[in-house]
């Protein structure tokens, strides 16, 4: 059996060199993202470094743990979903070697250990060569996270021995369960069924796929539906974990869609078109193992792009709408009384900023987070961010601020750098900011003067009607850093965005790059079953021309049809961003990333087109009479 | 004929494609036996419902209606595990489309079936089937290295190896010339005589005149019998049932 196994090895190499590419692949990129996030969550700060600068930087590595587990699980979900639907595919382009099989007497059990046996193999050898790889790619996101300072310098991933475990359990257990399912199936269908594809053996949307598209298309409308009652955090995690389960979705009934597009190529398009829109129809299971990599890359990159970028812009808008002020002033330490003091000023709060620690609960259950706190003069922060009144904020109280993180009621413990204040009763909370800020509100007078001298301030400042802005700027200019309340928020408004792309860089790059690559080996996997085909429309009387013409029409009907079901999928995701922003800040907001889509809509077209004009030319190189005399 | 002299009886058996208006009787209501150690050839107008009768006989098909005995068993209740039990040592199928393992050389095409049965095969006796053939040194040779004749000649092979009860062979010389064909013929008539049971499918008066009988089916049901006659017997009854479509 293991002889026959290695026999079918040699001949179906485009199936098994795809199969192995995807779970090496997969294994790296999982590896990689695993041992990052153990490493920062690990990483220690450096010595020397002051309660405050420490404080810092244990919120930074919070937020870069954050961000890993993301980029952690968007590669699970890849690498289970191409390994997968790879090996799926891998079985039903045999289902005729398996039918033969059956035919001189192979049982259902013999062909199932046959397949899962494979896909072991499969999946080790794959894991063999995606370790190394992991290495090479965790010393490339390494320096992306370096580049963008999300890490300091001296950061760098570290090597665990468990992870061995790890990443050869992932590609084993990853390959026999996508291989399980399409094996019990070739086992089950009767084999003169399978040979001639008829009957069952010809069902595409089979229970399994109906059940699971329907099940996570449930799951991708429970997620639109509940975001918007998720809060300024709860909101954005939702709508970003849309595109997961509606892409599965999408993926999993686009046999039900990919035909229908054949019907739309362009009638004028001669012998060729009508062989493809044939194919189309005919061949609905390849159409959609090409077709899924492409959805999940477009549902990904556009939805969580595009919900990014909407909450972010969202974050901008709030931000401008509840800021009351002329002008504001980046000064360090506390400069309230000298900017009171300036002629023309009405008001101003004056805002200092300190990282901090605030624990909830007692013992066993106590949790910190890490922060920051604002001391705020309250009415004049109420009357510049437009909060409603603050007037319980006085003495040894806190505020919830608009980074939320801290509880409403009751009592947490604040720490800041070198001073403990222990239990702090919390006496009010501002509305929560789309795009954060500081997570708790202290009025003054708690606070020493000298922990605030040095700690960055933001005042902002109104004039009094009638008064010189360019005179007043002037003066405050002696202070420190004066800008107009608009030139603020737009400088505010391009860091947070560029920052928002940094993250969705770090996020999806890889991981877009890992689907794309899933999409140019369902093509390959899908053309190798193919010489035939070709041979036999070419012996019919299509001349060579013709047939790879055939080929690519199908092949950008598949990426169309992809491209829009990705494109629904990520609608969904963009959906939930728009009902969150407006649930949260009052007006919806969207903002689709054009430049970012429209370019992966053509790089998908041209990869796909490539790839298959490659392979249709190479699979009709030998004369097909060549091909056709063995009839196996 | 009493059961006991038949290698497979057919009683009452139909098969029907598809539903409703689309329905066709491929097989209608056909009773049959095929004498044990006899050749028996059906024939019948494209599309009479040969292929699927063979294939019901075999238990490769499922029946709508009626009953299948191999021997004393009864296919129609036989589950899939037992059925692939009987195609590793009661039943051996050839196609006309030879239906070979491409990766496979011609000895490993023809070990396969052993070895599914999880037996190690004998060298000789793979050399011995492939000689029986007249294909002994072709044996390392893949398919597509082959003729036509001499791939059908494998797949013979194949069915044979192991020693099965009934050969039930689809227009096995239907892809080949004239001198290919006989060649395979020949082979078939020396089985025969040896007392082995075959059915054949053929649309060629030349191969079934070579049976030792001659089953005529059209529209799904069995309409003629013809025994040791000759090619032009055989072709004029095919035509006379040809034309009374
Ligand atoms: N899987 C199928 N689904 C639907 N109809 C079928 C199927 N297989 C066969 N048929 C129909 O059943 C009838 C009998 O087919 P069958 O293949 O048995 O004919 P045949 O006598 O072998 O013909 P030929 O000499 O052309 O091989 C035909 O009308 C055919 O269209
Ligand atoms: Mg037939």
């Amino acid at each position: 059996m293991m002889g026959m196994s290695r026999a079918g090895l040699a001949e179906r190499w485009p199936l098994f060199v795809g199969a192995f590419l995807s779970v090496t692949l997969g294994v790296a990129l999982v590896q990689s993202s695993l041992l990052l996030l153990i490493s920062a969550a690990t990483f220690d700060p450096p010595a020397g470094l002051s309660a405050a600068e420490r404080m810092e930087f244990t919120d930074s590595t919070a937020a870069v743990v954050s961000m890993l587990g993301i980029v952690l699980g968007i590669a699970t979900f890849l690498a289970g979903f191409i390994i997968s639907s790879t090996f799926a595919f891998t079985v039903a382009q045999r289902r005729r070697d398996l039918a033969l099989l059956r035919l001189v007497g192979a049982g259902r059990g013999q062909v199932r250990r046959l397949l899962l046996g494979e896909a072991l193999l499969l999946g080790a050898l794959g894991a063999a060569a995606g370790v190394p790889l992991g290495l090479v790619v965790m010393s490339a996101q390494t320096w992306m996270l370096r580049r963008m300072r999300f890490v300091p310098e001296n950061f760098t991933g570290e090597w665990q021995d468990w992870i061995l475990a790890v990443s050869f359990g992932t590609g084993i257990v990853l390959a026999v369960a996508g291989a399980m399912v399409a094996a019990r199936r070739a086992a089950r269908v009767r084999p003169l069924e399978a040979l001639r594809e008829t009957g069952d053996a010809a069902r595409v949307m089979t229970v399994t796929r109906w059940l699971s598209g329907l099940i996570f298309f449930g799951g991708a409308l429970a997620l639109i539906i509940v975001a918007p009652h998720g809060g300024a955090a709860g909101g954005p995690a939702m709508a970003m974990n849309v595109p997961l389960p509606a892409a599965i979705a999408a993926a999993a009934l686009s046999p039900l869609v990919v035909p229908l597009l054949g019907r739309l190529l362009p009638t004028g398009s001669g012998v060729a078109g009508v062989l493809a829109r044939a194919n189309l129809w005919d061949a609905r299971r390849r159409s959609a193992s090409v077709a899924a990599p492409l959805i999940v890359l477009i549902a990904l990159v556009v939805g969580t792009a595009g919900a990014g970028a909407s909450f972010t812009a969202a974050g901008i808008d709030q931000m401008r709408s509840q800021t009351h002020a002329d002008l504001v002033v980046e000064t360090t330490g506390p400069a309230g009384p000298a900017i009171a003091a300036v002629p023309g000023v009405a008001s101003a709060s004056t805002e200092t900023s300190l990282p901090a620690t605030f624990t909830t609960g007692h013992g066993e259950d106590a949790e910190t987070e890490t922060g920051t706190a604002v001391v705020v003069d309250p009415a004049a922060y109420a009357a510049a961010h437009s909060t409603g009144p603050l007037t319980a904020l006085h003495g040894r109280t806190a505020a919830v601020g608009p980074g939320g993180d801290v509880p409403s009621h009751g009592t947490v413990k604040i720490q800041l750098p070198g001073l403990d204040l222990g239990e702090v009763p919390v006496v009010a909370s501002v509305p929560a900011a789309m795009s954060g800020g500081d997570n708790a509100l202290l009025p003054p007078g708690l606070v020493p003067a000298a922990l605030l001298a040095k700690a960055d301030t933001l005042s902002f400042v109104t004039l009094r009607p009638g008064t010189d802005q360019a005179a007043a700027r002037a003066a405050l200019a002696h202070l420190g850093t004066v800008s107009t309340t608009d030139e603020w928020l737009k400088a505010d408004a391009k860091v947070r965005a560029s920052t928002n792309d940094k993250i969705m860089l770090v996020i999806m790059g890889l991981g877009g790059l890992y689907a794309l690559i899933g999409v140019i080996n369902s093509i390959v996997i899908g053309a190798a079953a193919r010489r035939r085909e070709f041979a036999e429309a070419r012996i019919t009387g299509l001349t060579r021309r013709q047939v790879i013409r055939s080929a690519l029409l199908e092949s950008s009907a598949v990426t169309a049809a992809g491209i829009l079901l990705g494109g629904v999928a990520a609608a969904g995701a963009l959906l939930a961003a728009l009902t969150s922003t407006a649930a949260v800040t009052g007006h919806g907001t969207l903002s689709i990333p054009w430049p970012l889509t429209l370019a992966i809509c053509a790089v998908a077209l041209l990869v796909t087109s490539a790839t298959s004009l490659i392979t249709s030319w190479s699979a009709t190189r030998h004369a097909p009479i060549t091909l056709l005399a063995a009839r196996e | 004929m009493t059961r006991a002299d038949a290698a497979v009886t057919l009683s009452g058996v139909s098969r029907v494609y598809g539903r409703g208006g689309a329905a066709v009787r491929a097989v209608d209501d056909v009773t049959v036996a095929f004498p044990r150690g006899g050749w028996t050839a059906v024939m019948g107008p494209s599309g009479s419902g040969k292929s699927t009768l063979l294939h019901c006989a075999a238990g490769l098909e499922r029946v709508d209606s009626g009953q299948v005995l191999l021997g004393d068993t009864d296919l129609t209740r036989a589950r899939d595990g037992e059925l692939t039990a009987l195609r590793r040592t009661r039943i051996g199928f050839v196609f006309q489309s030879f239906n070979l393992i491409g990766s496979l050389t011609a000895a490993q095409n023809v070990a396969l079936p052993l070895r599914l049965a999880g037996r190690r095969p004998r060298g000789s006796e793979v050399r011995e089937t492939l000689a029986a053939v007249g294909l002994a040194d072709r044996a390392r040779h893949r398919p597509r290295e082959l003729s036509g004749g001499q791939q059908q000649r494998v797949a013979i092979a194949r069915a044979m190896v192991t020693r099965p009860d009934v050969l039930f062979a689809d227009e096995p010389t239907g892809a080949l010339d004239s001198s290919a064909a006989r060649v395979v013929l020949d082979l078939l008539r020396h089985m025969a005589d040896a007392g082995q049971s075959i059915v054949m499918v053929s649309h060629d008066p030349v191969a079934a005149a070579r049976a030792d009988s001659v089953v005529f089916l059209r529209d799904g049901r069995v309409v003629d019998h013809l025994a040791g006659a000759n090619a032009h017997e055989v072709a004029d009854r095919l035509a006379t049932w040809e034309a009374a479509r």
